[in-house]
């Protein structure tokens, strides 16, 4: 039997991607920016949505996509605020991916909608490597989680454009070294930006929701 | 785990390549991917072996070809490849002003080795 060698180089997540661009089409035309939220479990990002919801005011118009390997905890939590949401549940898979979100949207109407927020599983591992149409891609670390995660999971912090580190209201209880992680995430991704806030207290929040809402003017206007 | 899905693309794009080629069997598939990619080739190996089963690509070997870790030093003006421990700096002169410009490349299927049909 002849044994030949077939020349293929094609990229394994080239559905994924497809499909995401196709997701970015269909946003670009409502003017929605659409945000990645990923962190580990319990940093933070449910309470991040409510509150940034709260500080953008009625005047920006959000929905919330729920990532989750089961349950409607956090879309409940959506729900009771009036905030329209949609759930997507896994079934055991560690991230979303575009075909996941273009399902949880296809009777989702965006059009008058500012601002898409998928939160993501919680995971600081996977999802890093899966778009999901998104036009931002934001982390989320917690200062209990310790300050040498990026030097343990480089790629979540090179792939994101804005760190928001949460629970700073702890840092008189732990051993967080603010330089050092200051340090070691701008060297592994210089353009991106860090958020020192606590949901708890609301310190920093401000700087975050500005930051936000400037990249969701400049999506409605340009 | 997200190797599951990874596993399943790459058989995908095998069978696709296969069915054109006219093969009987793949033999062999070389993939590729940056060293701080999330990809464990143990996970994804497994993942890949139960899924082809009672395929064209049943038994195929994966081997891996990983790409280094890449800075670009702004002060030597040159570029090199390191050894990731946590914290990116220049090798040579030790300055952390550097910039990442490779190592985070995307799983690929590069090519593969399959027995033709008579």
């Amino acid at each position: 039997m002849a044994v030949k060698l077939v020349t293929i180089k094609e990229d394994i997540l080239k559905d994924n991607k497809e499909m995401s661009a196709l997701l970015k089409a269909r946003f670009n035309k409502s003017k929605t920016l659409v945000v990645n939220l990923m962190s580990s479990p319990g940093a933070g990002k449910t309470s991040t949505i409510l509150n940034t919801i709260e500080a953008l005011g009625p005047a920006v118009k959000t929905a919330v996509i729920e990532g989750d390997i089961t349950s409607t905890v956090d879309a409940d939590k959506m729900d009771a605020k009036g905030i329209p949401v949609v759930q997507i549940n896994t079934g055991g898979a560690c991230h979303i991916d575009s075909a996941m979100v273009a399902e949880a949207v296809a009777d989702f109407d965006t059009e008058g909608i500012d601002l898409v927020v998928v939160e993501n599983v919680g995971n600081l591992v996977c999802p890093a490597e899966f778009e999901v149409g998104e036009d931002v891609r934001v982390m989320i670390l917690s200062v209990p989680e310790g300050h040498d995660k990026p030097q343990k999971y480089p790629l979540m912090f090179i792939e994101t454009q804005a760190c928001i580190l949460n629970k700073i209201d702890l840092l008189p209880h732990t051993d967080f070294d603010m330089e050092a992680f200051r340090k070691t995430v701008m060297s592994l991704n210089p353009k991106t930006t860090i958020f020192p806030v606590s949901m708890k207290t609301g310190e920093g929040l401000d700087a975050w929701a500005a930051w936000l809402k400037d990249k969701v003017d400049k999506k409605k206007n340009g | 785990m997200h190797e599951l899905s990874l596993a399943q693309s790459v058989l995908e794009i095998a069978l696709e390549y296969a069915e054109k080629n006219n093969a009987a069997r793949v033999d062999r598939l070389v993939l590729s991917f940056g060293r701080m990619s999330c990809i464990q080739p143990d996970a994804l190996e497994t993942a890949f072996e139960a899924m082809a089963r009672g395929t064209r690509a049943e038994g195929a070997v994966l081997s891996f070809e990983i790409t280094p870790v890449v800075i670009s030093c702004l002060t030597c003006q040159k570029e090199y490849d390191i050894d990731y421990q946590g914290i990116l700096s220049c090798p040579s002169c030790g300055d952390p002003s550097v910039l990442l410009v490779g190592g985070t490349e995307d799983l690929k299927l590069i090519e593969m080795e399959v027995e033709q049909k008579e």
